[in-house]
């Protein structure tokens, strides 16, 4: 079947491409996938029919950070085609079994992980959060996903649900009513979910009452803020929550870690958001903590790998893992914790360590979890 | 070549809190979400695939009630032609589910009829075999793989130890189809928009001929938890915790 281009080259500005090759110069994937982005713009602009185009397995490869958009000197927007692609194929029903079972999920369940929606809450058992609907504040905490299930990650929203306690914030939850922001799927290529997590979680919002929304996640934020119509709601990353809160004195760090901390910028954060100095910030409040910088940082920080829905994808990429070179710059600056802000970031880089054995060297840590560590001496 | 496929809504268990109602003839389901009988999708895939291969048409039915449309809107959306609804309530008896698919196939000309082997919810395995028994067709059950030629069916079966046989039915044939038998495509939420407009016949179960008020050969006398083992331990704590008690467990044992 014939797949028209046309749509793609005029949404996406692909007639504006010089090929220059910026975009495949600074993609994270490229020595680990055939994804070449710079070609793949070309091929889009000059065939007529992407049928071919979009047999290539590595269209999956690209995690969506956005890099090569970013620094593209005539304003292509390469990842919004790696979407358009990804939602033909979606509309096909072409997409690997993993994406599949998580899209399935995310309709049915109102998440990706396959998890049952009932549960979602359980970690917030027995921390004294307040539920929207039962109770009224003007902030609400958007948890998200991978925060509400993953064990590992769920010590960050018990850290940030602590530290939020301690600054005597007044906020709510949405509990078992909270879905999936969407930021994943839409760029699993899964648009009309997306559309439908939008509408469902803008009257979520609305009807909770609250003013201000602290999110866990950058991907969260990211997609309230970028790709969400206004809702009249401040939407806030928590990092810029607690760096708010140690600057006006509400919070402040009474135990000395005594450690030497690096910080991994996440994508949808730093380079996507321009968030960069909040969780320096942090970071260097924390008594004892000695912060290095890593050299690739801040809108040059390399990615982790897991965007773009490339946590429910299997394989596809070869050679050393971007989370293995990254923990090998920390330790390389004598670094025995590198800390990130990304539930994303801190699942990719915690395995990288175990699987290199680096994990005995250097731990991965989120802000939250160092945050709560010197707070609560 | 027409296809039938015969399909079922059922509540997704997997990882939910399951709860017995206060009578103990049924789990509590008002929290459970709903969806397509797994091996039903895989009947329904199988059966796109033989269309796009063999040409004619697929339908779909379903005994159930309103709420059972979804699962027939998903059908559509993966390639059915014809949808058909007969209204029933949900019943454990799979004989009379059996019964009433006899009655609303028994005057169409169907070259293939495929179910599911079984239903995820009651796992009773049992309305493609006897609709195949009603219905006097050969039948092949748990289904691994099909081929059609010159009005056979060619069909792998999946039997225990591992081993398939093949075996050959003149059409037309019924087939219980297992889950594997192809990949499931993923069905987008705009293809199943676009399939919400697309007609589905719906009818009584007087309409298919049979009285509404046959009794029911099965009913669910009590439903209950299985006691726990004294073999089984359940270890408790945190993950961490959970992962060094079974360490000690695993190590202990190796001796």
């Amino acid at each position: 079947m014939k797949v028209d281009t046309k749509p793609l080259v005029q949404e996406c500005r692909l007639d504006l491409c010089i090929q220059c090759g910026t975009c495949s110069g600074g993609c994270p994937v490229k020595f680990r996938s055939p994804l070449n982005m710079r070609r793949l713009v070309r091929e889009n602009r000059i065939t007529s029919d992407a049928s071919e185009i979009l047999k290539r397995s590595e269209l999956w490869a690209c995690t969506t950070c956005s890099t090569c958009t970013l620094r593209c000197p005539a304003g292509v927007k390469n990842v919004e085609m790696i979407m358009g692609l990804r939602n033909i194929l979606a509309r096909q029903g072409d997409i690997p079994s993993t994406l599949r079972d998580a899209l399935e999920s995310t309709l049915l369940q109102g998440n990706p992980w396959g998890r049952f929606r009932d549960r979602r809450a359980d970690w917030a058992k027995d921390l004294g959060v307040k539920v929207a609907g039962e109770a009224k504040a003007e902030t609400l905490l958007y948890v998200g996903c991978t925060p509400s299930y993953d064990p590992r990650i769920q010590t960050i929203s018990k850290a940030l649900v602590r530290i939020l306690q301690k600054a005597e914030i007044d906020f709510v939850i949405l509990g078992k009513k909270e879905s999936c922001c969407g930021n994943e799927i839409r760029r699993m290529g899964e648009q009309t979910l997306f559309k439908k997590l939008v509408k469902d979680n803008s009257a979520q919002f609305q009807k909770s009452g609250c003013k201000k929304m602290i999110v866990v996640s950058p991907h969260c934020f990211n997609a309230f803020r970028n790709d969400y119509p206004d809702m009249g709601i401040q939407i806030e990353h928590y990092t810029q929550t607690i760096a708010r809160l140690i600057e006006t004195e509400k919070l402040r760090g009474a135990k000395r870690l005594e450690i030497r901390a690096t910080y991994q910028d996440p994508c949808f954060l730093g380079k996507q958001n321009k968030i960069f100095d909040e969780p320096r910030k942090i970071l260097s409040s924390i008594p004892g903590l000695d912060f290095v910088e890593m050299d690739r940082s801040r809108e040059r920080s390399l990615c982790c790998e897991g965007g773009g829905g490339r946590m429910w994808v299997e394989g596809g990429t070869e050679g050393v893992r971007n989370g293995e070179i990254r923990v090998r710059e920390a330790l390389a600056l004598g670094a025995n914790v590198i800390a990130t802000a990304c539930p994303f970031c801190l699942l990719t880089f915690e395995d990288a360590a175990k699987t290199a054995g680096l994990s005995e060297q250097i731990a991965v840590k989120d802000l939250t979890e160092l945050v709560t560590e010197s707070m609560e001496g | 070549m027409n296809i039938a496929v015969c399909v079922k809504r059922i509540p997704k268990t997997a990882e939910a809190d399951i709860l017995i109602e206060k009578d103990g003839k049924d789990i509590k389901k008002d929290h459970l979400v709903f969806t397509l009988n797994d091996w039903d999708g895989y009947a329904v895939r199988e059966a796109v695939l033989l269309k796009e291969k063999h040409g004619g048409t697929v339908t779909v039915i379903t005994v159930g009630p309103e709420e059972s449309k979804e699962v027939l809107t998903r059908c559509l959306a993966m390639g059915a032609d014809k949808a058909l609804r007969i209204e029933e309530p949900p019943s454990p008896d799979g004989h009379l589910i059996a019964r009433i698919l006899f009655h609303a196939v028994k005057n169409e000309s169907f070259d293939l009829i495929l179910t599911g082997v079984q239903a995820e919810d009651d796992n009773f395995g049992q309305v493609g075999v006897s609709l195949a028994r009603m219905l006097g067709l050969p039948h092949a059950a748990i289904t691994n793989h099909v081929e059609i030629e010159a009005g056979r069916a060619l069909a792998r079966r999946e039997l225990e130890g591992g081993i398939d046989e093949v075996v050959e039915l003149k059409l037309p044939a019924v087939l219980t189809i297992q889950t594997g038998i192809n990949e499931p495509k993923y069905v987008s939420l705009a293809a199943i928009l676009e399939a919400e407009d697309k007609e589905i016949k719906e009818i009584e179960l007087a309409e298919t001929g049979l009285d509404s008020a046959v009794p029911l050969d099965v009913t669910i006398e009590q439903v209950f938890f299985p006691p726990v083992g004294k073999a089984a331990e359940i270890l408790k704590g945190n993950p961490e915790e959970i992962v060094s008690q079974l360490t000690e467990i695993i190590k202990k044992k190796k001796g």
